[in-house]
């Protein structure tokens, strides 16, 4: 579907700018749940995680709620490993997403000059040195945040099958990630695994902070295309290209 | 002494009989942990000539020697009397000094090819360094050489197996594992600070027996004593999993023997078979003691300090362990944010009342414009 121009949304703002608004579609469902459940999945992963690596006592003349709350490191254990399968399972379907839709490959193109040119740009606005930057479907910044993000979430699944596994490291787990436990020993991995995951968790808080500061500084929807999949722009943005597609079609929202 | 070339030698030239031979490879078939299906595999065995022995010291304590000697099942005494032919080790022999050091070099010409190496401590692998001179010779060099002529090759201990204590941070002497120093060889891998004594004369009887190396995971450790975690074989483990733990090696927790995870415990990381075998025939453990495990057969165990945190620290920083550095991270991101945000909502007041400025500039500029017309 190509934009018409009786497809325009008119909207007047009110300091008396005027702005041709169209919405675009970016991103499939695939990405959209994975999203979500990654959400889900993280915050469960990361809280219950932390309790692990320091649980809290149980038993006479401890902690008298928690004995009461019956929340024991067995449980956590589980309820760890369970959002664990949830995050492999969901990025598995992140991938198929990712084959099969345009808008759900917006990665880095390292080999553009222009690109580069752009992150400069972009970088130089986010260290509030520029006013602004040209608009973007997700700007160059963005993009090499998100190829980061997917590869610590690697780093933790790889890491946690691996520790996973090794209760039977003859088993078909311990055949497939126990190769990970070899060359540094298995702490190395407890502590690998425990600084991706720090990782991830300051990247979510500067996520979003930077989303919600995008959709106030420049009202493109940012935070509710992760729930419509399309985005409010002015202007066409400047990687359009990277969603049409083979016969140079955009698809709008 | 009278020389055996096998245990039913021995047996024949003792005047003992057949049948009381059987008897012993079975009970033999039985402290092994075999099926009695493999009885005449052990008796086979049995009659095979005693495999001949070289056990060199490096880098180390010697600790291991000591937990050999105290083996119950089998005795060390039947290991070295019986089992096998240990034709060269520097702690054990009642001989010293030059002649002991040509029997070395005698041995391992005849049996070129057919001995089994054992090998305690690691070694520094710079031989004009000076460090670990056996003889007036670098260790190093010793090993190599040993190891050329070797049937297969045991490290027996961390040191050995992994570098151990001397490949420690900042490890001066530059030791390295024996596995780094021998290519091209079947190493077995018995790590442990020291390894369980019944451990090491198993791996041992497990060769003297069939003539081959146990069965070995991908560390090259004997599957059958390094193939669980202690923490999934602890007794202590219900503790674990209900939550109830010693927060101090004094508090009513560490009396009442629950689980000693938060004093950091490595049993989590470490694989061995103190839960299962335990030390000095079935007596107690570590663990049992009362003391986390400090994780004596993993890689690298001693720079995994303090060994009384669960997680260790981020070494060089002085900051703790990386949940309590990414607390702070935490902290100091959320002022930076703060900061950031702070300061674009000036900018973007700033730019909004330029754009604003500009734009009535403009709007003047062209009324003034068309009043000229006019």
């Amino acid at each position: 579907m190509t934009v018409r121009e009786n497809q325009f949304v008119e909207t007047s703002i009110p300091n008396g700018k005027e702005a041709h608004l169209t919405r675009f579609y970016i991103f499939s469902p695939f990405l959209r749940i994975f999203h979500w459940l990654m959400v889900i999945s993280i915050i469960i992963l990361f809280s219950t995680g932390i309790v692990v690596m320091t649980p809290m006592s149980m038993g006479e003349g401890q902690y008298v709620i928690l004995n009461e709350w019956h929340l024991s490191v067995d449980w956590i254990r589980n309820l760890h490993f369970l959002a664990g399968f949830i995050l492999s399972a969901a990025f598995l379907f992140r991938i198929y997403g990712y084959i099969i839709n345009k808008g759900d490959r917006l990665l880095p193109n390292f080999f553009q000059m222009k690109f580069w040119d752009d992150l400069v740009e972009v970088m130089m606005h986010y260290c509030l040195l520029k006013y602004s930057h040209k608009q973007f479907l997700r700007n160059p910044m963005a993009r090499m945040s998100y190829i980061a993000i997917y590869g610590l979430i690697v780093v933790e699944i790889l890491t946690g099958f691996a520790m996973y596994f090794q209760v039977n490291p003859n088993g078909i787990g311990g055949s497939i990630f126990g190769w990970l436990v070899v060359p540094y020993g298995e702490m190395f991995l407890h502590v690998v695994h425990h600084i991706v995951a720090w990782c991830i968790f300051l990247f979510a808080a500067i996520h979003v902070y930077m989303v919600v500061r995008a959709d106030f500084m420049e009202r493109e929807g940012e935070i509710s295309s992760m729930i419509s999949g399309t985005k409010v722009l002015a202007h066409l943005p400047d990687d359009i290209n990277d969603i049409r597609d083979k016969n140079g079609k955009i698809i709008k929202g | 002494m009278e020389r055996y070339d096998s245990i039913w030698d021995m047996y024949k030239k003792k005047g003992i009989s057949r049948r009381s031979f059987i008897k012993t490879c079975t009970a033999m078939t039985a402290l092994l942990g075999l099926a009695p299906t493999m009885l005449p595999d052990v008796v086979k065995a049995a009659e095979k000539r005693l495999p001949v022995v070289i056990w060199l010291h490096g880098h180390e304590c010697t600790g291991c020697s000591e937990a050999f000697l105290r083996s119950g099942a089998p005795l060390t005494s039947d290991v070295i009397l019986n089992m096998i032919a240990l034709e060269y080790d520097d702690t054990l022999s009642a001989a010293s000094g030059e002649p002991f050091e040509n029997h070395l070099q005698e041995i391992m010409k005849i049996y070129k090819g057919q001995y089994i190496l054992a090998v305690e401590g690691a070694a520094p692998p710079d031989p004009k360094g000076g460090f670990c001179m056996v003889g007036g010779r670098p260790f190093v060099e010793e090993v190599k050489e040993a190891a050329a002529g070797a049937a297969a090759i045991i490290a027996y201990g961390t040191c050995a197996t992994w570098g151990g204590i001397q490949a420690a941070r900042p490890n001066p002497t530059q030791a390295v594992s024996l596995n780094e120093i021998v290519g091209n060889k079947p190493i077995v891998n018995v790590p442990g600070c020291p390894p369980i004594p019944e451990v090491m004369t198993g791996v041992i009887a497990h060769y003297a027996m069939f003539g081959n190396l146990p069965p070995l995971d991908n560390k090259n450790c004997p599957k059958q004593f390094f193939g669980n975690r202690i923490h999934d074989t602890c007794y202590r483990r219900p503790f674990f999993d209900a939550g109830m733990y010693a927060n101090d090696f004094n508090d009513a927790g560490a009396r009442a023997g629950w689980c000693l995870y938060k004093l950091g415990c490595r049993g989590p990381e470490t694989y061995a078979s103190c839960g299962n075998m335990r030390w000095w025939n079935g007596l107690s453990y570590p663990i049992q003691s009362g003391h986390g495990c400090i994780g004596c057969t993993s890689k690298n165990f001693w720079d995994n300090d303090p060994f009384y945190t669960r997680l260790p620290e981020v070494a060089g920083l002085g900051l703790g362990n990386i949940d309590k550095i990414g607390a702070v991270a935490t902290g100091a991101l959320a002022v930076g944010i703060t900061a950031h945000l702070a300061t674009s909502a000036v900018q973007k007041r700033k730019r909004d009342q330029k754009e604003l400025e500009d734009k009535k500039k403009t709007a003047e500029e062209l009324d003034r414009i068309s009043r000229r017309k006019d």
